[in-house]
């Protein structure tokens, strides 16, 4: 027999499994899921819970809590070590995601797995039956014109992943989970890089699946809002065991990030009130170009004070990446002057805005904010070697910078071995808080902060927000890059708005309202303006 | 003057049977440097074929099993161990060459055979390099294995979680790239130029690497480009007959490779890419390991 005569069986078995679905009837089932990862560590520990055809059912937890590796036993990525999947009463066993598709699980990935280069089309045909042979692009585009009008999305299916938005991109990702026939949709951080507005629309989409008898299966670290909003039920995750599993409807976000975190979380961040002072960074009319070479910050202008936080709200590609990187010389610059404590350093060099009192934390941090394979000391050494403190004559001071890397690991509460590992072996939080250490630690005038909380779970952001308070506290100058809109009114004492390349408007964040500003940074005010 | 033309296409058809190959191993993310070593060793081993049993037919076939065979030797290191692409392709050229000296040395001199015959004027192979041309095209393009060979040399990761063998579309890419070039080695020792002689190749599996990058990973460009790299080529054999007392023949051979420069620049400027966009295939070169 060959190897595609099974294939094609199976897909008609999957068929079969399928039929007769009621509403409510428990779909998936995952009994006893144990993973044990080299080391001892129990990534997952004895792990239950049921999903119903037609009910959302969140699985909430911090980063750590053993969310990713059951994603990846049910997408078949993993094995479990013990513990059995039933999909509607049939034992099943992945050994690939090819496994899991055809037993009718579908996964969107939070971050894309989708190929820039081609259309949204031949992306939604890859690994598909359909795509045997001599691909069928027409009967292909009007069944997925049809399934995704179903579900109320929109998509242009002939243009390429490239130029579309992140949300765009999720839309892509779900229907063609939907297109090869998912009845269990397991969405990874569904509305991590959406738009308040695109929430809504993702919601209401969702909704309108359950009405077909799908299972859907949110992941959820940060966002406790939409579980609120989205989920029937909820199970809760930590250090790999389930703590709780409620009816949402009987659930609070206090009582939520309680059980995830294990202890109470204070929400509200207490800020202080800080006199403003001198002006620290004047930007006037910066432009820049992106790395397509399209124009993607338009004539930008602001400043930001002593003692404030300028917070850039936006959705991904509007902008506020190029804009970071061209404030800290990382991007050459189209037109425009910068002004760092009145003085002109539009050509300045990178190590002479350091020098000045500038500090960056970038949002990539494994890429851009640190060297992986270097030790921590090394790693925080690279915003040092150019101290006349730590550099005599070309001679690095390593005992000294050891001595400031212990200090950073103490005051951040740096959860590390020591100062001599490498820096790969620390989990994201922890990454963040020797990043965001190494640059408090020179107490800069300007702090660049991008992204600085995303992908970290509740613990590890309120860390790293309460010290970007304390840099306010201290008369610094902050610049935050969010697109957690939450983040930005909690923190901000000026609020920014980026669309398309551009500050929609910067307004005073006591008269801020959340709506107002959901609707700038999707380009709502921009249409209003040109019609 | 026709028969320059003629010899033109002639040598046109030899830079895209490997050209072609070559596209197809790089949309699935392989490199292959070493096309020069595989067509000598197709060249050498179908010349000795033909030569010594009186039969074409064999000797296309050792050509294109050589080459099957090269490319899994490439395909192993690159796929399977993930060493440096060009690190493994240079290795074939220079065994290549090193090796095909030493078996062909004894037989220098003609092939002996009377030449194939030719259709309307022209070599068959030429219809079959036309026909080629439009079958890759199609293939990449309107087909399923098409998708998942340009998919894998994009992102592999991606392709691998759509259910697409990464490691198998790979290797059936990199086997046929090797097919084609050693089928171009065999058309070249057994149709263009019947004599064995010592570094008879001359550089034509470099122009057909050349020639990839300059289609831009597209086939038919690919045979454009090789139409024009033939010209030049044909020129660059006999300039005194078109340009006489215009620089030696060595700086006229240099033109096709100066051209593909240009092209290369030209590619990748800034202007160009956000003019036309990316076009190399993104993992072009990597390795791809499972997490």
């Amino acid at each position: 027999m060959t190897n595609a005569k099974t294939r094609g069986e199976t897909i008609e078995l999957h068929g079969d499994i399928w039929k007769h679905i009621q509403p409510g009837e428990v779909v998936l089932d995952a009994q006893g899921i144990t993973k044990r990862y080299p080391g001892g560590v129990l990534a997952n520990d004895h792990i239950d819970f049921k999903v119903k055809a037609g009910e959302i059912h969140a699985i909430l937890g911090e980063n750590g809590a053993g969310k990713t590796t059951l994603m990846s036993i049910l997408f078949g990525l993993l094995q479990p070590d013990e513990g059995e999947i039933y999909i509607r009463g049939l034992k099943v066993r992945f050994r690939s995601p090819e496994d899991a598709i055809k037993m009718g699980i579908g996964m969107v990935h939070q971050h894309r797995k989708l190929i820039p280069a081609h259309s949204v089309l031949e992306n939604i045909l890859l690994g598909h039956p359909r795509s045997k042979g001599v691909m069928k692009l027409k009967e292909a585009e009007e069944e997925v014109a049809a399934l995704a009008k179903r579900y109320g999305f929109e998509i242009d299916i002939r243009a390429k992943v490239w130029q579309l938005t992140e949300g765009e991109k999720q839309v892509v990702e779900i229907v063609k989970a939907l297109y090869r026939g998912a009845k269990i949709l397991i969405l990874d951080e569904p509305t991590s890089a959406l738009t308040p507005l695109e929430t809504d629309r993702l919601l209401e989409s969702i909704e309108s699946m359950t009405q077909d008898a799908l299972g859907v299966v949110p992941f959820i670290t940060h966002k406790l809002p939409v579980v609120l909003a989205i989920s029937d039920e909820v199970t809760i995750l930590r250090r790999g065991r389930v703590v709780d599993r409620l009816k949402t409807a009987e659930a609070t976000e206090q009582i939520l990030a309680q059980k995830m975190v294990g202890r109470p979380v204070i929400f509200d961040l207490q800020k202080q009130p800080v006199e403003p002072g001198e002006p620290v960074i004047q930007v006037e009319n910066l432009s820049a170009r992106n790395n397509k070479g399209v124009m993607a910050l338009n004539q930008v202008s602001f400043t930001v004070r002593e003692g404030e936080i300028l917070g850039i709200a936006g959705v991904a590609g509007n902008g506020q990446h190029e804009l970071a990187e061209a404030l800290f010389g990382l991007r050459p610059i189209e037109g425009g002057r910068i002004l760092f404590l009145r003085r002109d350093i539009t050509r300045a060099s990178v190590q002479e805005r350091w020098k000045l009192g500038m500090g960056y934390t970038p949002s990539e941090r494994t890429e851009v904010g640190s060297i992986p394979d270097f030790s921590l000391i090394e790693n925080v050494a690279m915003n040092y070697y150019f101290d006349a403190r730590f550099n005599h004559r070309g001679l690095l001071d390593y005992g000294g910078l050891r001595r400031l890397t212990e200090q950073i690991i103490d005051e951040f509460d740096v959860a590390t071995p020591g100062p001599d590992v490498n820096i790969r072996t620390l989990s994201g939080g922890n990454l963040q808080k020797v990043i965001l250490g190494r640059v408090l630690s020179r107490h800069p005038k300007l702090v660049i902060a991008n992204l600085p909380a995303q992908g970290l779970d509740v613990g590890a952001t309120e860390f790293v927000q309460r010290q970007l308070l304390a840099a306010r506290e201290q008369k610094a100058a902050v610049i935050l890059i969010s697109e957690d809109l939450d983040e930005i009114l909690s923190l901000s004492d000026w609020i920014a708005p980026m669309y398309e390349g551009e500050m929609v408007d910067i307004i005073p964040a006591a008269e801020a309202k959340k709506e107002v500003i959901g609707a700038m940074i999707a380009g709502v005010h921009q249409q209003e303006r040109e019609s | 003057m026709l028969t320059f033309l003629i010899r033109s296409l002639e040598a046109a058809m030899i830079f895209t049977f490997a050209g072609l190959g070559e596209l197809v191993d790089q949309r699935a993310g392989i490199l292959n440097v070493g096309l020069e070593g595989i067509m000598l060793f197709g060249a050498t081993l179908g010349f000795i074929a033909a030569k010594t049993t009186g039969n074409y037919l064999l000797g296309f076939l050792v050509g294109i099993g050589i080459g099957a065979l090269l490319g899994l030797l490439h395909g192993f290191f690159s796929i399977t161990l993930g060493v440096d692409q060009v690190v493994s392709g240079m290795g074939i050229w220079i065994f290549g060459f090193g090796m095909t000296t030493y078996i062909g040395n004894p037989y220098t001199g003609p092939l002996g055979l009377d030449q194939i015959p030719a259709i309307f004027g022209v070599s068959p192979f030429v219809y079959l390099a036309v026909i080629m041309v439009v079958l890759v095209w199609f293939v990449l393009s309107k087909t399923g294995l098409g998708l998942k060979i340009r998919s894998v040399g994009e992102r592999p990761g991606v392709a691998a979680v759509s259910g697409v063998s990464v490691t198998r579309i790979r290797y059936m890419s990199v086997i046929f790239g090797g097919m084609m070039s050693g089928f171009a080695g065999a058309v070249y020792a057994l149709y263009y130029n019947p004599v064995w002689n010592y570094n008879f190749l001359m550089g034509w599996g470099f122009i057909s690497l050349a020639l990839v990058f300059f289609s831009m990973w597209n086939s038919y460009l690919l045979f454009g480009g090789a139409v024009l790299f033939g010209l030049l080529w044909q020129l660059a054999l006999n300039p005194q007959m078109f340009f006489p007392g215009l620089a030696s023949r060595y700086i006229w051979r240099m033109v096709p490779f100066m051209m593909t420069i240009l092209v290369l620049t030209l590619i990748s400027s800034k202007w160009f890419r956000s003019r036309w966009g990316a076009t190399k295939p993104e993992a072009l070169g990597l390795p791809y390991h499972k997490e």
